[in-house]
């Protein structure tokens, strides 16, 4: 099972772009196999600090390991399967 | 055409260390040492992202976000600042206004600065924990 976090500063029209991307990409690319947890910076500030978080929007992988940790706007999902080693 | 990135922080040194981690990409760096310069820039000119310090003297950080948002609302604001609660309230209440931004950690090192500049612009970059 692939655990993700995607840490978000408020529920905006970005970060809802970001997670209908990202989940879009997950179902596409391991229906079933993932579950993506959303954090908002705003609400729970120590978590993002305690996860070293940079900056939002940032989604971190925790398992499998290696952990992996993208930012940006997660467009161009080779990329993001690449990085997040997903593939 | 290069993108451009505004960076709005009162502290010199901050502004410095920006260039100074940009300069070896292919991005245009300005930079503004107020709020009320960082809106002048704004809307003069047209950024791809810009960084906004949250504490200023004078118009403080959430100001400067709802001005440039009256001026600008589609370009990505990066507010750096501390992940802490004290600080996260004032952006609470900017965030409930329906002002849109993201956050950066403060402090933030050169490479980090590279990093998240190239997410923002380029899609996706993956970086290490730390």
């Amino acid at each position: 099972m692939y655990e993700l976090a995607l840490y978000i500063t408020g529920e905006t029209p970005r970060s809802q772009k970001v997670i209908r991307k990202l989940t879009e990409l997950l179902e596409n690319e391991l229906p079933g196999q993932y579950s993506l947890k959303i954090i908002d910076v705003l609400a729970e500030p120590e978590l993002a600090e305690a996860d070293k978080v940079l900056a939002t929007l940032t989604v971190i992988k925790t398992t499998p390991a290696p952990e992996r940790r993208i930012v940006g706007d997660f467009s161009g999902a080779e990329k993001v399967l690449a990085g997040m080693q997903l593939q | 055409m290069s993108k451009r990135i505004l960076v709005i922080d009162d502290e010199e040194a901050i502004r410095k260390s920006f260039i100074l981690a940009l300069e070896g990409t292919e991005y245009q760096v300005e930079t503004a040492e107020s709020g009320e310069k960082g809106i002048e820039k704004v809307q003069n000119n047209k950024y791809d992202l810009v960084f906004l310090d949250l504490n200023m003297p004078g118009l403080n950080g959430v100001e400067t976000l709802r001005e440039i948002r009256a001026r600008d609302n589609a370009v990505p604001i990066y507010i750096v600042t501390a992940f802490q609660a004290a600080f996260f309230d004032q952006l609470k209440r900017a965030a409930l206004d329906g002002l849109s931004f993201e956050v950066i950690v403060k402090p933030i090192s050169g490479h980090r600065i590279v990093v998240i500049a190239k997410g923002i612009l380029e899609g996706s970059v993956v970086y290490r924990k730390g």
